[in-house]
């Protein structure tokens, strides 16, 4: 099966006034499977950010080629249409909130893509449901006159309504407290299972989607340095060198593959637990 | 790590520390009592805070924690009359809050750094944003530079005097955000998320400063809802719903994730760890909450 | 409030001595001016003047290129009205096509009036990216204290002005955040339809606004943290003076700026 997403070779620069051209992107090459949660992770200034717009169509790579589903898109119209398949939610979402009610603002989308009625109602209800936000209650009201939390899920399935094949997200958990994070987590899972979608999610600290994404692709000073998963990641490879580090999990886990325990998945607390154990009874002879 | 520990378990300032930052005008009273503050936003059905009761020390580090809404931010700005009870009392350095002629003075004693980097700076450069507080208390120009000059020094910050702060990283925005602070030599330095919008690198260096002030004799009360930035603090103080629901040593606040979640807050994976440890039958001794200290205890 | 290109004059961080400059004089030699490009009887003199502007900029060492750049946001109301002097103003034809006719004074007002829009932007261009929002309102302040005297609130009028000066970066930028946002769930900014082009403004104008006055709340919430009190009782990190040689160069510049009306 093709992957969803493919990205060869891509490169991009964009020009610093009076300064000449500066490159954010040099030849990535990145794969995205159908129903893959997939982190890019890096440092700030890593260029994750501009790789998430070109990922979604936003930004046109100055060379390179871009797939979707086996298809290289290239054109202008091409990449309009892309839009339509490649849901992107930028940091701070609520900032786009715009309508007079939340269900238009949801709305807002899937109506600019000349669905109406029935079929409208149908999408805004599925979106509301994956960031279980109740249009029983909230439908009517002015997001405006929600909290943050609430606007951001509003905002949320705004993009999911468009139903996109790839999600890509800018930065998602940046503000979010622990009820906010485990929501959008939950949210990101329902929407994978429902459609088979895949998920990009964009960020400078893998603690965030340590749980959450099959694999991680590394970025620094624009390339792309590793693919892996978090199992893969704990064992030996140097973050460090990239300016990130691994979050808490990643730094116990391989601490305790390096010293010789089993790990199957370094973000289970109860596998890191019972590996800790084996040690303790090792010692004591037991 | 082992200052930060020896913090935790014994964190009394010494006395010499507690000289090296001038108290300003005058000495008031070294700490600000908070008694019933309820406060409500107005136009609010229901209290943003309930009857909190609370007191934060010159020379402790404080971290403030709690969900969205709980009212930690609230709470942080009623403290330097950005915002006045709705009743109750704060009483900051010897000052009510309620006191409008007093409010100067308050806010010179108790200085604040905000959660979003670009939304706090007003200066062209690094020098005359920091410079802008002494500005306003009308400094002659030599007390302002020495000002500014030890500040900046403070914050780490000095080699950027020149730059424009808002091309600056946002770390280096708060970490200007902050010198800005130091500028008008509070007694306190109360943090609303000042953290919160940045990367892990930044937020280290952040607390790092937080830290040092504290044992200058600085009172710092930082609101964060990163836990790991609240397990050096001398004291943690976790609102839900607008009441103080714990307050205590970070070994006794943040050690059961149950409870941890429960108010809220993404718990420390050390302490699930310990958890699941305990269901094992291996107890983890009480204080241990980052990986360091757990691997620290492992090999010993 | 982060922008990264060149707005209409917005400050560059340099080491002129245009930047070091007293910002009253530049603010007073900019209004001289101002009335001078509108009072100025020939295109030679206003010719002169743009010679006498260049210099002064080339002289301390300002960058050009950005300046110039700065005509890009405004070329398009200058060419609208100079194209409407050149077609309507009545006098002896030169040209004819069909109903349009071009005068020669329609020519020459054309050309006269492009040139003196030019030529203020530029020196507006001059002032702005050389004096930074705050300092500019300190000038403001000074100049305008007698007012004061007469229970005008200059001190408030003074900080407003700035504040809006600092503002205009961040409301570009989040402007960009916007669009790129609705950009991306459909809306259609390069539409042939006029009608849907203007109907997919409110997706950007409503939560731009939300987001301005709520950006200018936090602000003055730190503002009011830090002791502001509008400019009452301010002292400056670096006060004004105003050098002997500065007073001098500014005298000339003005003086030239108002001889030329007699010259030409």
């Amino acid at each position: 099966m093709a992957a969803i997403l493919t990205l060869e070779s891509v490169s991009y620069s964009y020009p610093l006034p009076g300064e000449g051209e500066s490159a954010a992107l040099d030849g990535i090459d990145l794969q995205v499977e159908r129903g893959e949660i997939v982190c890019v992770a890096g440092p700030n200034g890593s260029g994750k950010s501009t790789l998430a717009q070109v990922c979604a169509g936003l930004l046109v790579p100055s060379s390179g080629r871009l797939l979707f589903d086996g298809r290289r898109v290239e054109s202008r119209a091409e990449l309009r249409g892309l839009r339509q398949r490649i849901g992107m939610v930028f940091q701070s979402p609520e900032d786009q909130l715009f309508a007079g009610t939340v269900t238009a603002d949801i709305a807002f989308g899937p109506r600019n893509h000349g669905l109406r009625g029935a079929e409208l109602e149908k999408r805004v209800r599925s979106a509301a449901t994956i960031v279980d936000l109740s249009l029983e209650r909230f439908g009517e009201r002015s997001p405006f006159s929600l909290s943050e939390g609430e606007k951001r899920r509003v905002a949320l399935a705004g993009v999911l309504a468009l139903e996109p094949d790839v999600l890509v997200l800018d930065e998602p958990f940046i503000g979010l407290d622990h009820d906010g994070r485990e929501h959008l987590k939950a949210a990101l899972e329902r929407y994978r299972e429902r459609r088979e979608t895949s998920v990009l999610v964009v960020t400078h600290d893998l603690a965030d989607t340590w749980r959450l994404a099959d694999r991680f692709a590394l970025l620094s000073g624009g390339r792309l340095v590793r693919v892996e998963s978090s199992r893969e990641l704990v064992s030996g490879y140097d973050l460090g060198s990239l300016d990130m580090r691994l979050p808490q999990w990643g730094v116990l886990a391989r601490e305790l593959v390096s010293g010789g325990s089993e790990v199957a998945d370094p973000a289970d607390p109860a596998e890191l637990a019972r590996a800790i154990a084996s040690i303790l009874e090792a010692r004591h002879g037991g | 790590m082992t200052a930060a520990l020896g913090k935790r378990v014994g964190g009394e300032t010494r006395a010499e520390d507690r000289a090296t930052v001038p108290a300003g005008p005058d000495a008031g009273v070294d700490e600000i009592v908070v008694e019933g503050l309820s406060y409500a936003y107005p136009g609010a059905c229901e209290d943003a805070l309930s009857g909190v009761d609370i007191r934060f020390e010159r020379g402790r580090y404080y971290s403030l924690l709690g969900r969205n809404g709980s009212g930690k931010s609230t709470l942080a700005r009623c403290l330097n009359a950005l915002l006045v009870p709705t009743r109750g009392t704060v009483t900051s350095c010897g000052l009510d809050t309620c006191e409008p002629l007093d409010i100067p003075d308050i806010r010179q004693r108790l200085a604040m750094v905000f959660q979003d980097p670009d939304t706090q700076i007003v200066g062209i450069t690094v020098e005359d944003e920091v410079a802008f507080g002494p500005e306003n208390l009308g400094l002659a120009p030599d007390v302002i530079r020495e000002r500014v000059d030890s500040a900046m020094e403070l914050a780490g910050i000095a080699h950027l005097a020149k730059r424009q702060p808002l091309r600056l990283s946002q770390g280096q925005k708060q970490l200007v955000a902050i010198a800005g602070a130091l500028a008008m030599e509070p007694a306190f330095l109360i943090s609303d998320e000042s953290t919160s919008m940045l990367d892990h690198a930044s937020r280290r260096r952040i607390v790092d400063l937080l830290t040092t002030l504290a044992g200058r004799g600085v009172g710092v009360i930082h609101v964060t809802h990163f836990l790991e930035e609240a397990s050096t603090a001398d004291e943690v103080v976790v609102l839900e719903a607008g009441r103080v629901a714990a307050v205590g040593a970070p070994a006794q606040v943040l050690a059961d994730p149950s409870r941890v979640m429960e108010l809220g807050l993404d718990p420390l994976p050390v302490t699930q760890v310990g958890k699941e440890l305990a269901a094992l039958g291996h107890r983890l001794p009480g204080g241990i909450l980052t990986v360091e200290e757990l691997l620290a205890w492992l090999r010993s | 409030m982060v922008g990264r290109d060149i707005t209409i004059g917005q400050y560059l961080a340099r080491d002129t001595s245009l930047h070091e400059l007293d910002p009253r004089l530049k603010v007073i030699s900019v209004v001289v001016g101002t009335v001078m490009i509108f009072l100025y009887p020939s295109g030679w003199a206003l010719l002169a003047f743009a010679g006498l502007l260049v210099i002064t900029m080339v002289a301390s060492r300002l960058p050009l290129v950005p300046v110039l750049r700065s005509l890009r946001t405004v070329w398009v109301i200058v060419l609208i009205t100079a194209l409407l002097q050149l077609f309507l103003t009545p006098g002896e034809v030169l040209v004819r096509w069909g109903f349009v006719t071009i005068t020669d004074s329609g020519l020459y007002n054309g050309i006269i009036f492009s040139a003196r829009v030019v030529i203020l932007v530029l020196l507006l261009a001059a002032l702005t990216m050389t004096t930074p929002p705050l300092k500019l309102a300190d000038a403001l302040e000074s100049l305008l204290k007698p007012l004061s005297y007469i229970k005008v609130p200059v001190a408030r009028v003074t900080t407003v002005v700035s504040i809006t000066l600092m503002f205009i970066p961040n409301i570009l930028e989040q402007s960009r955040k916007v669009i790129r946002a609705q950009m991306a769930r459909g809306a259609d900014f390069e539409s042939a339809n006029v009608f849907r082009r203007v109907r997919d403004i409110i997706p950007v104008l409503v939560p731009l606004f939300v987001k301005v006055f709520h950006d200018a709340d936090e602000l003055a919430m730190a503002m009011d943290a830090r002791s502001y009190r509008g400019g009452v009782g301010r002292s400056r990190l670096d006060p004004m003076h105003i050098g002997m040689r500065e007073l001098l160069l500014t005298c000339l510049f003005i003086g030239l700026s108002v001889g030329l009306f007699f010259v030409f």
